[in-house]
């Protein structure tokens, strides 16, 4: 056992890893943090996905040692106590869950594609969301949900 | 009546928890003191155990017991044959690699894991048979001896008028063979959940399932327990299509629980829900079609045979919808249905999204399409001269109910894709110029229906309960609605409490669904067929009514809560009957939904490879209940189509399975699925639905592919009868062509 220390959602953790350990895993079994969700386990579908140091990255494949001191955000960190994000907001404004499996991936996929891209094209959103696979919606509302954010965070002058 | 809140687009009832990730799926869901279990699975597609060597299993520590078929009190069950074995013990066959030899139990994950492979199985191979075709032969290996001397295990018959009659009176005659393959659900969320023993000592299982109500039936007569000793709890499901209606993982937990009287976690990697779990049906359909040279159809002759895979699973109802639905949406008066389902050593094969109503289109809309091409005649045009009406009599017979939406559906796909239409005839556009010099551009049309509502004389009923509290002044603080409907993400549970808010006259948000456990809610059918909004809908509408008169006596009596209960059966309005044996005569469906749909594609001539740019999709649902919500079935739907034509296949050898994850079978992603896409709510009520609404999450799906087929062949002159149109498939019979 070791213990790893990190800043996830803004606090500092620490918890006793093995080497061999998936932050997915970690997340969910040892912080109890379930809205990292696994899907495919293999890099394929983007359930898992999370932030580290501002990068959206799967968490299925990324041992968990390598996030020692670097921040870590998921899904938990987004919005305040009972406030949505305003990307959050836009997924349920624009009816973009269906079974929301996919949900909380590809929401922390669109938070790293506006926090470096405030202003992206339709093809960029396509490209920011083309490592999250979705069996429900066609991707169709889940896109109009991230060019609302966009609008609404242009109005709100940042990314909330 | 104008509706407040039915026809709007209110946020789905759900969607603030999942945006934030609280929303519990089942693999969520953890207990004190929880064990983890793991199957040994079959490792033949046909082989008799022969022996089961435990014991280096059992010696590791942290082993807590390894189930085998001697642990299960009645070791069968099936949602509609009881044909399967929960776990097959030594001496007994193996019939697919979803088989289970034993289910071991461990303090961890990780020494569970550890264990199965510990577990040593021997086996006698046993000839395997994978093609149904070779399956229905009266030589053929059994898979099933104890059901009798063939593996054929339905054959529906459908003849109407005179096919000989009706071949001579035509002018051209489309004959074509076609094939779809095993499609996998691949819901995101893989099987998963906790079985344990509930504080009043029932067998309990947290898991994703369609129809809890029915699993509890399969797990009472699996422990032989009483009904009320059992409970399921479904929390949130991850997407479904089908894929839950049957038992994967729900009775193992029970059985689980029971055996060691502790929480018990088991959770499916990707490769275990892709491998052993159910599929959509392959099917190797013959059609033979004639055309009178004005456009009238005059005859069809169609087999239609099905891959049932090692377990009975749906099949038979599966085939009997396929049946039913063989001619397409059109009139005619000579047909004859040959229609089998058969045991093969494949994938148990099951619902999926259509459940029978998928695959047909596939090659009614490319017969409708050749027909079209070898007449001369717009495929618009062809499919109006055809298309049915209310009250045309269908294929078995029976009169189409009031409603029949399907024209509607096509004209304003049509004319929205840009299709000219004067006095009948229609006018195909241009399909625009392609994007690059060695790309071909194309445009394809489809129709498709489907039931809505369980058929063929089953007694399709939901129950539904409402509970109102009352505030001081007698009026409605809030209403609780409580039924056994899943919600597998596509809504039901918003559309429910829609409609029971429209039918209370309160706000949406004063309206909550409970949870789904069969301790406290009552059946209410499966969450298939398209069924709940009509079935559920309809059950929940009279709740209310009877609630509102309740609230009235309770206000008079100075109470403040009140509860009504309402069983709705289909049947009260639209009883069905089963096949005639000899002719298939019947009024197979309660009702009906519609869809249309238009594809502009373009086609690399080098390579093959299809874009598809743009789809154009109506589906006549009646009413919207919630318009967002129906185009997000839409674009759902448009997603697995799009898959189903291009490159979604399930692929086996000799029962062995070679597409075992996502990076091998492949779902669309955002990137293949068309830049432009425009959904077209269509509402030609059906009198008996809620509010008019028909069903609207299958039909999405049935157009997609066959349009698609349809563009490929218009941009670059070849059909693709055999799916998915791979671009090295579209590539090969470009170059058989020229
Ligand atoms: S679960 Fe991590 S990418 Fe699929
Ligand atoms: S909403 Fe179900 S997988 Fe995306």
């Amino acid at each position: 056992m070791l213990t790893l220390k990190m800043f996830l959602n803004g606090q500092e953790v620490s918890v006793d890893v093995e080497p061999g350990e998936l932050l997915a895993d970690v997340l969910r079994d040892k912080l109890g943090l379930i809205g990292t969700k696994i899907s495919c386990g293999e890099g394929e579908c983007g359930a898992c996905t999370v932030l580290v140091d501002g990068k959206a990255v799967d968490s299925c494949l990324y041992p968990v040692l390598k996030a020692q001191g670097r921040e870590v955000i998921t899904i938990e960190g987004l919005g305040q106590d009972n406030r949505l994000d305003t990307i959050q907001q836009a997924f349920v404004d624009k009816t973009a869950p269906q079974c929301g499996y996919c949900i909380p991936g590809m929401v922390i996929s669109a938070k790293a594609l506006l926090d470096e891209n405030p202003h992206p094209t339709r093809k960029e959103i396509e490209e920011g969301i083309s490592g999250n696979l979705c069996r429900c919606t066609g991707y169709y509302q889940i896109i109009e949900a991230i060019e609302l954010a966009c609008e609404r965070l242009a109005e709100e002058g940042g990314t909330g | 009546m104008s509706s407040k809140v039915v026809g709007q687009s209110v946020p789905k009832i759900d969607a603030a928890t999942k945006v934030r990730g609280q929303r519990k799926f089942p693999q969520d869901f953890n207990m004190e003191g929880q064990l983890y279990a793991k199957v040994v699975w079959s490792e033949y597609p046909h082989a008799r155990v022969s022996k089961i060597d435990l014991s280096q299993a059992e010696a590791l520590p942290g082993v807590v017991a390894i189930l085998t078929s001697k642990d299960v009190p009645v070791n069968e069950y099936g949602i509609n044959i009881m044909d399967q074995p929960v776990l097959v013990g030594e001496g007994e066959k193996v019939r697919w690699l979803g088989d289970r030899i034993a289910i071991v139990i461990a303090e961890s994950e990780k020494i569970a894991q550890e264990a199965r492979q510990l577990v040593r199985v021997e086996y006698e191979p046993l000839p395997v048979v994978t093609d149904p075709r070779e399956a229905m032969k009266p030589d053929a290996p059994l898979i099933h001896e104890e059901r009798g001397d063939s593996n054929i295990l339905k054959h529906i018959k459908i003849r109407k008028g005179d096919i000989e009659k009706g071949f001579a009176e035509a002018d051209v005659i489309i004959e074509s063979y076609y094939l779809t393959p095993h499609v996998e659900h691949a819901y995101m969320q893989p099987e998963a959940g906790v079985g344990y023993i509930d504080e009043q000592g029932r067998v309990t299982v947290i898991a994703a399932a369609q129809w809890s109500h029915d699993d509890l039936h399969q797990i009472s007569h699996m422990l032989d327990l009483p009904l009320d000793q059992v409970r399921e709890i479904v929390p949130a499901i991850g997407g479904a299509f089908g894929g839950r209606e049957d038992m994967y993982i729900q009775h193992l937990l029970a059985l689980c629980a029971y055996c060691v009287r502790r929480p018990v976690k088991m959770v499916f990697d990707r490769e275990e829900s892709v491998m052993r779990t159910g599929k959509r049906h392959p099917y190797y359909m013959k059609y033979k079609w004639g055309a009178t040279r004005a456009g009238k159809l005059t005859a069809m002759e169609m087999e239609i045979i099905s891959d049932a895979g090692a377990y009975a699973s749906t099949s038979v109802p599966v085939l009997s919808n396929s049946a039913s639905f063989a001619a397409g949406p059109y009139v005619v008066p000579n047909a004859k249905v040959d229609a089998y389902t058969v045991y093969t050593n494949n994938a148990v094969t099951m619902a999926m999204r259509g459940f029978g109503s998928t695959q047909p289109p596939v090659a009614y809309e490319s017969q409708m399409n050749k027909l079209a091409e070898a007449l001369g005649m717009d495929p618009v045009e062809l499919r109006m001269k055809n298309l049915l009406e209310d009250g045309s009599i269908a294929l078995t017979g029976n009169p189409m109910p009031p409603g029949v939406g399907v024209k509607e559906t096509l004209r304003q796909t049509a004319l929205a894709a840009g299709w000219k239409e004067e006095d009948g005839v229609w006018i195909k556009p241009g399909p625009g110029l392609p994007s690059a010099p060695y790309k071909r551009r194309g445009i394809g049309v489809a129709c498709g229906y489907k039931n809505v509502g369980y058929s063929f004389g089953f007694d399709d009923k939901t129950r539904a309960i409402v509970e109102l509290a009352l505030d001081e002044s007698g009026e409605i603080a809030r209403a609780l609605v409580k039924l056994g409907a899943s919600d597998q993400g596509m809504g039901a549970h918003t559309a429910l409490a829609q409609i029971a808010a429209e039918a209370l006259g309160i706000d949406y948000e004063k309206v909550r669904v409970a949870l789904v456990d069969t301790s406290v809610v009552p059946d209410a059918g499966s969450c298939s067929a398209s069924r709940h909004v009509y079935m559920s809908g309809n059950a929940v509408i009279r709740a209310c009514q009877e609630a509102a008169r309740k609230r009235e006596e309770a206000i008079q009596r100075g109470e403040r809560r009140v509860s009504a209960e309402y069983e709705y059966h289909g049947r009260s309005v639209r009883p069905t009957t089963p096949y005639d044996d000899e002719n298939g005569m019947c009024d197979p469906h309660i009702g009906y939904g519609y869809a249309s749909q238009i594809a502009l594609v373009e086609v690399d001539v080098g390579t093959g490879q299809t874009e598809v740019l743009k789809v154009w999709a109506a589906q006549d649902v009646g009413k919207a209940i919630n318009p967002e919500m129906v185009k997000g079935q839409a674009g759902g739907g448009v997603h697995m189509g799009l898959g189903y034509a291009l490159t979604e296949e399930f692929i086996q050898k000799e029962g062995l399975i070679k597409t075992r994850r996502f990076s091998e079978y492949h779902i669309p992603t955002v990137a293949d699925m068309p830049r432009e896409f425009i959904p077209l709510i269509v509402e030609v009520p059906d009198p008996t639905g809620p509010y008019g609404a028909k069903g609207v999450g299958e039909m999405t799906t049935l157009p997609t592919a066959p349009a698609i087929i349809s563009a490929i062949h218009d941009a670059v002159g070849v059909w693709i009868d055999n799916l998915p149109a791979t671009a090295e498939k579209v590539w090969r019979a470009m170059q058989v062509r020229s």
